[in-house]
């Protein structure tokens, strides 16, 4: 037999912190998956939302499996409610090893449309909270002793475009950010990568779908899968855990192959007519 | 186990990043073909796994070899769900001093290998009723470096896009294809720059990470992509390499 032993947990002894840890609506979300994920591989797990009660549905379903998470209430656009959220990981678990980033909005329109209230706002949802967050728990995770691991969510959007030019910019950001994070943070040994998902069918989404919707979505990228929060939370998971741990600085498409190939191979029309 | 029931064929797979994954791959449920021109570590890292490897003689150029690697994992386990084009050499030289041998050695083994592997396992793939085909690239696949050469950067570059080709081509019958991407890893082929001490210096300096990566951190990227928890992940290019590429 192989000499490899049998493996623990993956994120056994270690402290994730998961922003947008609940999900707008019925379903699994990126950040409600990923949660689960990582409380399943041995993490404790503090599950940061917005709206709390979104949060506690997360925590339900982490204690029925018998994981070891709690809520916390806290805006990621505040730097002292980020500041709180680290502190409280800290406070409860005694380390911090995981930030994952999730909070994100969406924002369609072109520059001509969108206001500019609109285009700050979707800026800061999208890529000031990362700021925030990772700036409260990065020196936390250098006092923890171990490293650490951010993950961002961007979006394919971040890398063509997709009918929501503001959304797609603030996710570009996304990108831009983890290379330079992973470089400023290397010398601590805390790795840095996005994940960029595809058409994915999340609560996010969910409210501007139809059953149309969801199938064009679905034929639109090679593979003709529909794509879920669970497919996004198991990179989260993969990039978190040591097995990643020679990986920074990266952005993995979970697209089902659509970037992979040449615009409109599998659309009928461009996008931006449909949705 | 996450890989629990999956028929797997690694390209050289007698040592290095293949070898690791070969083991891993068992440990996590699967089986495994390990291929390769070297046989008497193949053997003998068969004889080591147990029941659950088997070695085949492997020359990734032979489209015989290739026919009869996929025979015996279709045979002795069943199907073939798994390929791991991790076969590779490393050539180092300008363009002025390559030969035209020299091309086209590299890029036999390095790329026209991933093409006939990937075309020899496809059948039974589609058979099984869907797979994952993971091809090992470099870093040097996706930029320019001094201390390599024409042909290996070529050769990786090739195996970058072949991997979205055959993606967008097997797609439908639920074949994922994807490209991994490592970085300077401690592995026997690499051994020759480790141990010029000048060189080592100069490449570990330019890994924010800060040092070489090791088989396992390949294999773990290479575990990750041959599972079901990648399911929605097709002719993406995994990025191995300590942040090297990021800066």
């Amino acid at each position: 037999m192989a000499q490899i032993p049998s493996r623990p947990p993956r994120l056994e002894g270690k402290v994730a912190i998961v922003t947008g840890a609940g999900s707008s609506g019925e379903g699994v979300g990126n950040g409600k998956a990923a949660s689960i994920l990582f409380a399943r591989e041995g993490a404790k797990v503090l599950l940061v939302d917005f709206q709390e009660d979104r949060a506690r549905e997360t925590l339900q379903l982490i204690q029925e499996e018998g994981g070891v998470a709690s809520t916390l209430q806290g805006d990621m656009t505040n730097i002292e409610d980020c500041q709180r959220m680290a502190d409280t990981a800290m406070e409860r678990y005694g380390r911090v090893d995981i930030l994952d980033n999730n909070v994100g909005i969406s924002q369609r329109g072109t520059v001509v449309e969108v206001s500019e209230e609109d285009w700050d706002k979707v800026m800061t949802v999208n890529l000031k909270t990362i700021v925030l967050a990772s700036k409260a728990t990065i020196p936390h995770m250098i006092a923890s002793g171990g490293g650490g691991a951010i993950i961002n969510i961007s979006s394919i959007a971040g890398l063509r475009a997709h009918s929501s030019t503001p959304y797609s910019a603030s996710k570009a950001g996304v990108i831009g950010l983890t290379f330079s994070m992973a470089a400023d943070h290397a010398a601590d040994n805390i790795r840095v990568n996005a994940i960029a998902p595809g058409l994915v069918y999340t609560p996010m989404v969910a409210p501007r779908m139809n059953d149309d919707l969801r199938q064009y979505r679905t034929d639109a990228a090679p593979l003709k899968t529909e794509g879920t929060g669970w497919d996004v939370g198991y990179a989260a998971l993969f990039l978190a855990s040591q097995e990643a741990r020679w990986i920074t600085g990266i952005c993995l498409p979970v697209d089902a192959g659509l970037t992979a190939v040449h615009p409109g191979t599998f659309t009928p029309m461009n996008q931006q007519t449909r949705y | 186990m996450r890989l629990a029931g999956k028929v797997a064929i690694i390209s050289g797979g007698s040592r290095g990043m293949g070898a690791f994954e070969a083991e891993l791959f068992v440990n996590e449920g699967a089986k495994v073909v390990v291929g390769d021109v070297r046989e008497d570590e193949g053997r003998a890292l068969a004889e080591k796994i147990g029941g659950d490897a088997v070695f085949v003689r492997l020359d990734v150029t032979s489209e015989e070899d290739w026919a009869a690697a996929v025979k015996e994992a279709v045979d002795r386990y069943g199907k073939l769900d798994i390929l791991v084009n991790n076969a590779g050499v490393s050539a180092r030289g300008s363009i002025e001093e390559t030969t035209g041998v020299d091309w086209d050695r590299v890029m036999d083994i390095n790329a026209k290998g991933v093409f006939l592997g990937t075309k020899a396992a496809i059948p039974e793939m589609r058979k099984a009723g869907g797979g994952s085909i993971i091809n090992i690239s470099s870093q040097l696949g996706l930029v320019g470096m001094n201390e390599s050469s024409p042909q290996y950067q070529a050769s990786k570059g090739a195996v970058r896009i072949f991997t979205k080709s055959a993606a967008v081509q097997c797609a439908s019958e639920g074949i994922r294809v994807n490209s991994v991407h490592p970085g300077p890893i401690v592995t026997p082929m690499t051994e020759a720059r480790r141990s010029d001490a000048a060189v080592q210096q100069v490449m570990v300096s330019r890994i924010p990470l800060g040092r070489y990566g090791e088989s396992e951190d390949v294999a773990y990227g290479v575990l990750y992509l041959a599972s079901d928890e990648s399911s929605f992940v097709t002719g993406s290019e995994l990025v191995i390499d300590g942040g090297w590429t990021a800066q």
